[in-house]
């Protein structure tokens, strides 16, 4: 099994948002050095970011390295925030806190059903009274659809 | 002066602004006291919520939590050895051999002192010079403005340590995102893909939240379930022996004036205030082998330092409006929120948050001492209240701030992206603080560089020709020559060390 180094990976995050981003300043503008159109900016910025980014690929390639992602969390913490999202959309305040609380949780193996029920119980209850009774938020606490 | 100092304190003292101040400093020690969760994460997180109050007292409150961080940061430096904030890494170094040898209450007392020393010199330079430069900044031309942020982000490159290809990488990333929204000379849209909520741009606060939020709190969870602590502190323990007061007077006045200085330079901030000041008690001592086994200058130098520039940090953000850090530039885009252009017209046309802001400075660091000598035991507390109980609720709070900041979901899922990148680029040695600092200054730094050249009539020799621009450029030129050649120099002397059989390099 090979292992592609976490770093060289996120310096060719780094190289392809680079290319995106002067691909498509490519439709701005450029105008010129005494009037500076809005593509000016973006375009010198993207190819610099490029370019750097490639140097950091190369240097990445020479000297590998293996770090350790620590997926649980990652994965857990990630989902938990995207989770509020849809939730707070969909049905409100105290549903989504439930979900973010939840899901957060399960970043660690042995955090137990019981001690997270709880935890999103009183959490809900305190956003309620602190956001809704105390700060006077109109968030809708619960609803249903769009 | 007077009258301004007055002024001042007659707007800190209104009891909504000491009740504000009091919460402030009060979140600031407990997020500070929180290992993995600076004081950046918690402004972005009460920024929301700071909407509901009047500038001054948002302002008093978010500076609280930045001032009140850095007072924070040391307790959990002494006590388990995990510096709370970046800038107290340095007081593990001599704070916790202190607290093995039983003397973590004489440790805590000092650095409490030290902090406010350095935070009460911070606050005297702070209205001493902050007047005075405003009054230059209003001499300054665009050109100068584009060539002080240059500057300012150079210096974050090259003095903030770390991998400079990593970070010149983050401060230029930070600039394209700064330019996602509506170009303000254009009216064009830039990097929207069509998405409403982008044409204001990316959100601060969801980018904040998620590089420093979200994604420290992925990286502490598994380190944090370890931690134990045991220690009781009692007030008895904390007196320190009249040796131990005359030994730390000096180099309390040594951190105070290095942080002071340092702290209102663009890009150096508390971090390397700290560890400068630790360093420069480290060369002037006798016996330099009691470093590092628990010397008292060793805590009381860097803590007064990282207090004191914590205090001169806001000179360059309030009175010419350029943030020197990344804490700083969040400050900066609170008041921007609040409706308030920081920069020299700050001090003449709103003179009551300026001194005002000054004046609860002075309160903010009075109640902290009390915070942190007769409530020392309710931190030491909250060091040993399981952390697994505590990240959860952060994130839930992340979600609830960003979201409700703009009421969009569309920034939540933001956060969920650079909270993401973030944990990748902490992962690999990337820091996110040049991100932040790119992403703030670009818009400004753009408008800036477009207007001067069009005085300049697309010429750039004639912006290089002004003499106040040219040698703030040549200066900013100088200092990235300089870092890049010795940053080569590093790699060969490293490529030397790793021949050698493997030791302590």
């Amino acid at each position: 099994m090979t292992i592609v180094s976490v770093r060289l990976v996120v310096a060719a995050i780094l190289a392809l948002i680079g290319i995106a981003a002067f691909i498509i300043g490519l439709g701005f503008e450029f105008g010129t050095a005494r009037r500076m159109g809005p593509g000016y900016f973006p375009l010198v910025l993207s190819a610099i970011l490029t370019i750097l980014a490639l140097c950091e690929i190369i240097s990445s390639l020479l000297k590998p390295e293996v770090q350790h992602l620590d997926w649980r969390p990652l994965i857990a913490i990630l989902s938990a925030v995207a989770a509020f999202a849809v939730t707070m959309h969909l049905f409100g305040m105290i549903p989504a806190f439930l979900a973010v609380i939840g899901l957060t949780t399960l970043s660690e193996r042995n955090f137990g059903w019981l001690p997270a029920l709880m935890l999103a119980a009183t959490i809900s209850l305190a956003a309620y009274l602190l956001f809704s009774r105390f700060l006077g938020m109109s968030l809708p606490l619960f609803q249903f659809g769009i | 002066m007077l009258e301004n100092i007055i002024l001042g304190f007659a707007t800190a003292f209104t009891p909504e602004n000491l009740f504000y101040c009091f919460i402030g400093v009060f979140l600031g020690t407990f997020i500070g006291v929180l290992p993995g969760l600076g004081s950046l994460a918690a402004i972005s997180m009460l920024l929301p919520m700071s909407f509901y109050l009047e500038p001054t007292t948002a302002l008093i409150m978010l500076a609280g939590i930045y001032y009140g961080g850095e007072y924070g940061g040391s307790i959990a430096s002494i006590l388990l050895n995990l510096p709370g904030t970046p800038s107290a890494a340095v007081t593990c170094l001599d704070g916790n051999p202190m607290a093995k040898q039983g003397r973590a209450g004489v440790a805590l007392f000092i650095t409490a002192i030290a902090s406010f020393v350095g935070g009460s010199v911070g606050v005297v330079a702070l209205m001493c010079f902050g007047p005075a430069i405003a009054r230059i900044g209003l001499s300054f031309g665009a050109g100068d403005y584009f060539a002080l942020m240059l500057l300012g982000l150079v210096a974050a490159v090259t003095v903030g340590g770390g991998s400079m290809l990593k970070s010149l990488i983050m401060v230029v990333l930070g600039l394209l995102l700064g330019t996602v929204g509506t170009d303000v000379t254009s009216g064009e849209f830039r990097y929207t893909f069509g998405f409403l909520e982008l044409r204001d741009g990316v959100s601060l606060v969801a980018i904040a939240m998620g590089l420093f939020g979200v994604a420290e709190v992925i990286s502490s969870v598994r380190e944090a379930s370890k931690r134990k602590i045991m220690e009781k502190v009692s007030m008895r323990s904390m007196l320190p022996t009249r040796d131990d007061m005359r030994k730390t007077f000096a180099p309390m006045a040594r951190g105070s004036s290095i942080g002071g200085f340092l702290g209102a330079l663009p890009g150096a901030g508390t971090v390397i205030a700290s560890f400068l000041a630790y360093s420069t008690e480290v060369r002037l001592a006798k016996d330099k082998s009691r470093f590092g086994n628990g010397a008292m200058e060793g805590v009381a130098a860097p803590e007064s330092a990282n207090n004191a520039a914590a205090q001169t940090a806001f000179i360059p953000t309030l009175t010419i409006g350029i943030p020197g850090s990344a804490t700083m530039s969040i400050m900066l885009g609170a008041l921007m929120i609040h409706g308030i252009t920081p920069g020299p017209l700050l001090v003449s046309d709103h003179p009551t948050i300026f001194w005002g802001l000054i004046a609860s400075f002075w309160i903010g660091n009075f109640f902290l001492l009390v915070l942190n000598i007769p409530l020392i035991g309710l931190w030491v507390k909250v060091l040993q209240f399981p952390y697994k109980y505590i990240y959860p609720v952060v994130i839930a709070l992340i979600c609830i701030g960003v979201f409700s900041m703009r009421t969009s979901v569309f920034d939540v899922g933001l956060v969920v992206i650079f909270g993401g990148l973030g944990y990748l680029f902490q992962r690999v040695g990337y820091s996110a603080a040049p991100l932040i600092l790119g992403f703030v200054l670009g818009p400004m730094l753009e408008e800036n560089l477009r207007r001067a050249m069009l005085l300049a009539r697309g010429d750039p020799y004639r912006l290089i020709a002004d003499p106040l621009t040219g040698s703030i450029l040549a200066l900013s030129a100088f200092l990235l020559i300089w870092a890049a050649f010795s940053g080569v120099q590093n790699l060969l002397k490293a490529r030397r060390i790793t021949d050698m059989p493997a030791g302590e390099a």
